[in-house]
């Protein structure tokens, strides 16, 4: 079973796959909690997602149209705004540069006890 | 610009009426929490959440659909920090609608007993008064009742709200509602425009 991710982690970096999702493929709101499962957040809420849109769409950086569905009411498609690509750029250099500071960290072989503290 | 197309393997599975009114409970539910929201913000949520839900219920079953989806209340505590920003001022639609209600009832009442009162006093002095007679009621608040008695019998007329009260009741509300937080919005709203 994969490990469960972190809430407060995921929070942070939810907006921008929401707007790297978006703009490979306009989606609406349960389509996209299904192509965040498929990349491997299994455990993710449907009521974190959807808040989330709404969010993107009052920073302006998704827009929506709705679009007839066969099978029930029109749905609600999202797609990013020029705004939201610059946004996605952004936070996509931002999390590459705090991953390039953790990952190395974190691949340390980690000793079996804390190190002294040193007189520095 | 074409609709995107709906996926290859979607297979619509018609739902039952119990699954659709339970899903319709949640929908609700949902938009009971989200009271503090304009209405037609309120009414594209309730649309687009009965969108979902029925997608979810068709793909992995109305129970794991609404499991998935969590507590409307948390949900819809998302959805507020959303529309409103997650440390921002809000409007609170709910308090201002039972502060009207509870002012209203609560001065209904009491003017009703003081009415009440001043007529028992006046049969209490003469058990068969016969005259008019004139309560000025809550000064500034309420206008002048006139009872016209007839052997200890009476009607009464007046006993108005006065527009002084209606100001206070418009203040309480809004004070008391914190709906002075609308017009920061407002004056985006119009600046964005």
């Amino acid at each position: 079973m994969p490990p469960a991710f972190d809430p407060q982690l995921l929070k942070g970096v939810l907006s921008v796959l929401l707007l790297r999702l978006l703009a490979e493929r306009e989606s609406y709101g349960y389509q996209l909690v299904q192509r965040l499962r498929d990349i491997g957040l299994t455990d993710i809420a449907d009521g974190t997602v959807y808040p989330a849109l709404t969010r993107l769409e009052r920073e302006g950086r998704v827009s929506s149209r709705l679009v007839p569905s066969r099978s029930g009411p029109a749905r609600k498609y999202y797609r990013p705004t020029p705004d939201g690509y610059a946004a996605l750029a952004q936070g996509a250099d931002s999390w590459k540069t705090l991953s390039d500071v953790v990952n190395p960290v974190l691949a340390r072989s980690l000793p079996p006890h804390p190190a002294e503290p040193s007189e520095d | 610009m074409s609709p995107p197309p709906a996926p290859a393997s979607a297979t619509i599975r018609p739902l039952a009426v119990s699954d659709r009114l339970r899903l319709e409970v949640a929908v609700w539910s949902l938009d009971a929490h989200l009271a503090d929201l304009p209405r037609r913000a309120r009414v594209a949520h309730r649309r687009e959440m009965r969108t979902n839900l029925h997608a979810a219920a068709r793909d992995v079953g109305t129970a794991e659909a609404l499991r998935r989806l969590g507590p409307t209340r948390r949900l819809a505590a998302g959805y507020l920090a959303a529309e409103f920003g997650e440390w921002q001022p809000r409007p609170a639609w709910r308090t201002a609608s039972a502060i009207v209600l509870l002012a209203v009832l609560m001065m209904t009442e009491l003017v009703t007993e003081a009415q009440n009162a001043f007529a028992d006093g006046v049969r209490a002095i003469d058990p068969h008064a016969t005259g008019t007679f004139h309560w000025p009621g809550f000064r500034y608040l309420i206008d002048d009742t006139t009872y016209t008695f007839t052997d200890g019998r009476y009607t009464s007329v007046g006993g108005a709200w006065t527009p002084l009260f209606y100001a206070l009741l418009a203040a309480a509300t809004i004070v008391g509602g914190r709906l002075w937080r609308l017009l920061p919005a407002w004056r985006r709203h119009h600046i964005d425009d």
